[in-house]
């Protein structure tokens, strides 16, 4: 109890720490909103419109620390203000149009990819040397070797352009009308196709390389050799104990990438077009748009330590050691 | 416990695996080209069109928004006029005429008889002047109106401070919103106005996603034989890849983007019904030498750096042969009608000519010294940045050619190309030495050359301004320019943008490089009726003031 | 072994744990790079990188003159003269990925090499001196790891001209904190052994003890890290660069791809642009995977792969012959 105690006092104060610098950073950059969004749109206004524009988006420039403490209030409040590169949209709208989209690509692939990694894992491990340990490992760290855009755009050219196999953009067919039936459900999961899959490719080799390893270590304690001494049939002892102990780096890995999903994937949005919260991310921090950033980095950051806190709650039940600490 | 966990994790994956291949079978036919999307017959087919710089759209059609969504200022809302830069004529819109006054300090448009917004309610003088009122007090300009009067329901009378001409395209342009709705906003800045009501072809919002939205039939349009269209479907896009894309497999009917080679990778896919016209009316790009820079101050220099540059490699490397390189009048195809024949003739300063930039620069006390590099006339070595923002890499192209160019004179330049914020940031302050930078595109030159010789804008280095940002001034364009704007006969003004163009051609306050192509490509797949360089009703551009004539002329492909 | 020990002083009144260790250390070190030399993957991965340094630094001789140079040329499919064909610009491929390997692999290198550095210092600081440090350190790794990559990256490649030396300093920005993280684990695990308490006890200086006895004893997991934090490196480098924000400027692997992208190769169809910058990045990276794997094999026997498909829990086969 008190270990978790003193987690969740650690990741309130990192918390802290985190929105601080969320808040500081942006506005050490030069330049201010109004201007970067005209220049991005070259768009040619008269310097009273300018300062009009200025006033209306209330980026007219003030002390910072008032503005800190208004900041830190209106997040108690969950007034996250309008995002100044598409306002008046408040920013909770910007954000949670996108951010379902993201969730349902990252979450996907990560656990399409952690399940069948460590499957493979701890089937390589089972047969040392054998077929899957000799091939997968390599060919899997070789591709995921690949710079992820040159994967996406390869899949892209492949599969789209020239087979037409997979549809090539957006999360659904346009014109579908979004509902819980059975024809937009497999429509977004065909559109969860080529991405899931480049991302998956990418981080596979990853997830078994970790799994083997520990595998093959978890493989020569005493117990196993004291399981299969008993009579216990291989299959039992391979998922029954060895992976259940295998498990738990796998365990605290996936917890920090679920926490770093809620970034989004830049490049897989950019590459198939999925609409999605990285790319607007990108597009927040290069047209300073703070509100925007702010509300992000928020939700990215109280995402990883929420999750990190959940992943302490599940390896405080699967590993007890951790409990009397 | 585990075996239970992985069991139905190979259940789970087994599961998606079918999931994969059910949809991969169904989803080939019923992937649709966009038009016969969940809403029925062939003649209800939507004009889809893809956005490549938004990444995901947000629900907010205030027109006064300067990120508004898509296809607000263009199907949604409407303007009294519509000035055509491909044919150069101006199309009566919700104004049917219009009388300038003698003076030029007058300016009267009779509105249309019978126009109703999308609810209902007719368009008067009133919404006009509310109109005018919010675009002055939430985004500035029309200083030069004095007042606004509304005789009655259909008339509109503005009076000047003093005489502007360019005014008839300023207001006639404005978008018009309706005043029993805007009048009643608090802050009608901050509105997001998610059911806009406007007078426009296409205003009813329908399925709005963050990846697509679409706009359905104004039940209440004044011109309804022309609304053949079942209405407009926006594509998001993040960058120009994923537009080019949905353009070549066919999603799309009309796109605006950049495509490298488009023949060839577009066209050809389709050579019966797909079209490009990219004609040379986008604004002029040029590269501007900050003249507060001793260097730059002289003349000589100038035209001798823009002897060095190969316009030809330019527009055939850079810009893929889309653009057309300039002459000595620096206007683009935008003002064929005002270009000044002599002015083209006597031309010497824009093309290539690598020995006459040469003369000019020893000339003017630029010489080479042992190692063939350029040195100033107080000895040190002529080199200089040339800037860019990096996201537009044909300019950054055309950035890196120059400085090729620039070589071959003995000159070294680096290109310089961070993010266009913090180029334009230099730009604004003065404190850059030359850059690639775009210009203003109004109806008349007017505002082109204010820009660039006019002393109205001009800062001193350090103070921010928003125009001419090479800070050059020239007295003697000041009283062109004003006499311009003074004068509503037209042959006057063609003799003052002649004088005007003469000199510019002197005084070379920038180097001219290319007139910008206006970009579009369209299919006839599903709907004819498009402008082409034959018949340029309008230009090809979704985004521009002559969008809802294409808009009101489409018809389905039969 | 006292030979490198210039301090006369010292030298007494270490010499007994001074000699053990530093002998313990510098044989960990030789049996380390020989066991090294021995194993198939590290050999085939450090020759994949030496073909690379080698191509790099043979760019000029073999490539002379700017391979950035604008011609009308146009593309063109691989042929005799041009090996893997010209890009849109009229540019050699095969000059523009080797003169591309010299920027991509010394950004890489570096980053990945001053990275590591600090996380060390971080790590091993932390886990030495323990309590109100150690806190603190942790509180920064931690805030540091928070922090979402890709927005602190165009932050600080805001401020900072852009250059090569911009892309260096905002990788290790970035990058420090997880290995800090693993240096602090593994310090703090042989922090508590016997020899280090030793040494504490003979009253040695902390940065002694952590250079000398902690440091090697960590070296594989040091080198790890180090290998792993240039993939990483090299990939961020690669991934700016695509998009933009990097130096567009330099010839490097990943504005090569930039520029294939912007120029539509591979919508044209001219795979010969867009391959090659690939296909080197995934090599260098596999390569330095290779050496990863090698040294995780050689500090646990138990990786070696078996000659022939065995069970599991068989017996773990060791180097049958033994160091001289």
């Amino acid at each position: 109890m008190s270990f978790l105690l003193r987690r969740l006092g650690f990741y309130l104060l990192a918390f802290w720490a985190s929105i601080t610098l969320n808040f500081l950073l942006p506005r050490l950059m030069p330049g201010d909103p109004v201007t970067r969004m005209l220049s991005r749109s070259q768009q040619r206004l008269e310097p009273q419109q300018v300062e009009a524009l200025r006033t209306m988006m209330g980026v007219d420039g003030g002390p910072i620390i008032p503005e800190y403490f208004a900041y830190l209030g209106r997040i108690l409040t969950g007034d996250f203000g309008m995002s100044i590169s598409r306002f008046p949209t408040p920013v909770s709208e910007v954000i949670a149009s996108q951010l379902p989209w993201t969730l349902l690509l990252g979450l996907t692939s990560l656990i399409i990819a952690v399940i069948l990694g460590n499957l493979l894992g701890i089937l390589a491990a089972w047969r040392r040397g054998g077929f899957l340990d000799s091939v997968a490992p390599p060919l899997l760290v070789f591709i995921g070797s690949f710079p992820y855009f040159w994967l996406a755009m390869g899949a892209l050219y492949i599969f789209g352009i020239n087979m037409g196999v997979a549809p090539m953009s957006h999360a659904f067919s346009v014109g579908l009308v979004p509902g819980f039936n059975l024809v937009f459900i497999l429509d977004v999961a065909a559109h969860l196709i080529l991405p899931a899959l480049t991302i998956v490719l990418v981080s596979l080799g990853g997830w078994m390389l970790g799994m083997r390893n520990t595998m093959i270590a978890t493989n020569s304690e005493d117990y196993i050799l004291m399981a299969e001494a008993k009579g216990l049939r291989p299959h039992r002892i391979m998922l029954n104990y060895a992976a259940r102990n295998a498990m738990l780096p796998s365990v605290t890995s996936m917890g920090m990438s679920i926490g770093f999903i809620v970034g989004g994937a830049l490049l897989t949005e950019v590459v198939f077009a999925y609409p999605g919260v990285g790319y607007q991310l990108l597009g927040a921090v290069q047209g300073l748009d703070y509100p925007l950033m702010q509300g992000m980095f928020l939700t990215i950051t109280a995402a990883v330590l929420i999750a990190n806190f959940l992943v302490d709650l599940v390896y405080v039940r699967l590993d007890p050691r951790v409990r009397k600490g | 416990m585990i075996i239970k966990y992985l069991r139905s994790a190979h259940l789970a994956v087994a599961a998606t695996a079918v999931v994969g291949t059910l949809a991969l079978s169904g989803c080939v036919a019923s992937n649709p080209g966009g038009t016969e999307g969940g809403n029925g017959s062939a003649s209800a087919a939507f004009l889809t069109i893809p956005r490549e710089d938004m990444g995901t759209f947000s629900r907010n059609f205030n027109p006064f928004s300067p990120n508004a969504a898509p296809m607000t200022g263009q199907s949604i809302y409407e303007s009294m006029l519509v000035y055509n830069p491909a044919g150069g004529d101006t199309v009566p819109w919700l104004a049917t005429d219009w009388k300038v006054g003698k003076d030029g300090k007058s300016l009267t448009f009779n509105l249309r008889e019978n126009v109703k917004f999308s609810d209902g309610t007719p368009l008067t003088s009133k919404d006009v002047k509310l109109s005018v009122e919010l675009q002055k007090k939430l985004l500035g300009g029309y200083d030069y109106v004095q007042s606004i009067k509304t005789p009655d329901e259909s008339t509109v009378e503005f009076t000047f401070k003093k005489a502007f001409t360019p005014a008839l395209y300023e207001l006639g342009q404005q978008v018009i919103v309706p005043a029993h709705i805007w009048s009643k906003f608090k802050k009608p800045g901050n509105e997001e106005n998610p059911k806009p009501v406007g007078t426009g072809p296409y205003t009813e919002v329908a399925n709005f996603q963050a990846q697509s939205f679409e706009l359905g039939k104004n039940p209440n349009y004044w011109q309804a034989d022309k609304q053949k269209l079942g209405g407009i479907r926006m594509l998001a896009f993040a960058g120009n890849d994923g537009a080019n894309l949905a353009a070549i497999s066919g999603d799309v009917d009309w796109t605006q983007t950049y495509m490298p080679d488009i023949q060839s990778t577009y066209v050809a896919k389709d050579p019966e019904h797909r079209h490009f016209w990219f004609p040379t009316t986008g604004a002029e790009i040029n590269w501007q030498l900050n003249t507060t820079k001793k260097d730059f101050s002289d003349v000589r220099v100038r035209k001798a750096l823009s002897m060095a540059v190969d316009r030809e490699q330019v527009t055939k490397v850079g810009m893929s042969g889309y653009a057309k390189p300039a002459d000595c009048t620096g206007l683009s195809g935008n003002y064929d009608k005002w270009r000044d024949a002599a002015v083209v003739e006597k031309c010497d300063w824009t093309k290539r000519d690598v020995e006459g930039a040469k003369k000019l620069l020893d000339e003017a006390g630029y010489k080479e010294n042992a190692k063939g590099q350029r040195t100033t006339p107080s000895g040190k070595a002529f080199t200089f940045d040339i800037s860019v923002g990096s996201s537009s890499t044909d300019w950054l192209s055309v950035a890196n050619i120059i400085a090729q160019n620039l070589q071959d004179v003995g000159i070294k330049a680096t290109v310089d190309s961070p993010d266009w914020a913090s180029v334009t940031a230099g730009y604004e302050t003065g404190e850059f030495d030359t850059g690639i930078v775009w210009t203003a595109n109004a109806p008349t030159p007017y505002q082109y050359y204010l820009n660039l010789m006019g002393s109205q804008n001009v800062k001193p280095v350090g103070k921010q301004t928003f125009d001419n940002y090479h800070r050059f001034s020239d007295k003697k364009a000041d009283e062109l320019l004003s006499k311009f704007v003074s004068t509503s006969d037209e042959g006057e003004q063609k003799q003052v943008v002649n004088d005007l163009q003469a000199r510019y051609s002197e005084l070379a306050p920038v180097v001219p490089l290319f007139a910008g192509p206006e970009w579009g490509a369209y299919t006839t797949e599903h709907f004819v009726g498009w402008p082409t360089e034959e018949n340029p009703y309008a230009t090809l551009s979704n985004r521009a003031p002559t969008t809802v004539l294409v808009l009101t002329s489409l018809e389905p492909a039969n | 072994m006292s030979q490198n020990d210039t301090n006369p002083q010292t030298a007494v009144a270490e010499d007994p744990t001074d000699e053990s260790a530093v002998n313990r250390a510098r044989v960990n070190t030789t049996r380390l790079l020989r066991t090294l030399l021995r194993n198939g993957k590290a050999v085939a991965g450090l020759s994949i990188i030496l073909v690379f340094i080698i191509l790099a630094l043979l760019a000029p001789l073999l490539f002379p003159g700017d391979p950035s140079h604008i011609t009308s040329d146009g593309a063109s499919t691989p042929s005799l003269q041009h090996l893997l064909g010209t890009t849109t610009k009229g540019q050699d491929v095969l000059g523009l990925t080797l003169w591309g390997a010299r920027s991509s692999l010394f950004v890489g290198f570096a980053a990945g090499i001053f990275s590591t550095i600090v996380g060390v210092l971080v790590g091993l600081s932390g886990a030495y001196f323990g309590r109100g440090l150690d806190e603190v350190l942790s509180l920064v790794t931690n805030v540091f790891l928070l922090v979402p990559g890709l927005p602190l990256l165009v932050i600080l490649a805001a401020f900072m001209p852009p250059g090569i030396g911009t892309v260096i300093v905002v990788l290790v920005i970035t990058g420090w904190a997880g290995s800090a993280r693993v240096m602090r684990s593994q310090a703090m695990s042989i922090r508590g052994k016997d020899y280090v308490a030793a040494a504490l006890v003979s009253g040695e200086r902390p940065l002694r003890i952590m250079v000398r006895e902690i440091l090697p004893n960590m070296a594989s997991v040091v080198m790890t890290t180090l290998l792993g934090c240039i993939i990483g490196s090299i990939g961020a480098q690669a991934g700016l660069e695509f998009l933009g924000l990097g130096d567009v400027n330099t010839i490097s692997w990943g504005t090569n791809l930039f520029w294939a992208t912007s120029d539509g190769s591979l919508m044209l169809g001219q795979w010969w642009i867009f391959v090659p910058s690939g296909l080197a990045i995934a090599l260098v990276a596999f390569a330095l995977a290779l050496c990863n794997y090698a040294v995780d094999e050689i500090t646990n026997p138990r990786l070696r792969r078996p000659k022939h498909a065995t069970k599991s829990t068989a017996a773990t086969t060791v180097a049958r012959k033994e160091e001289k």
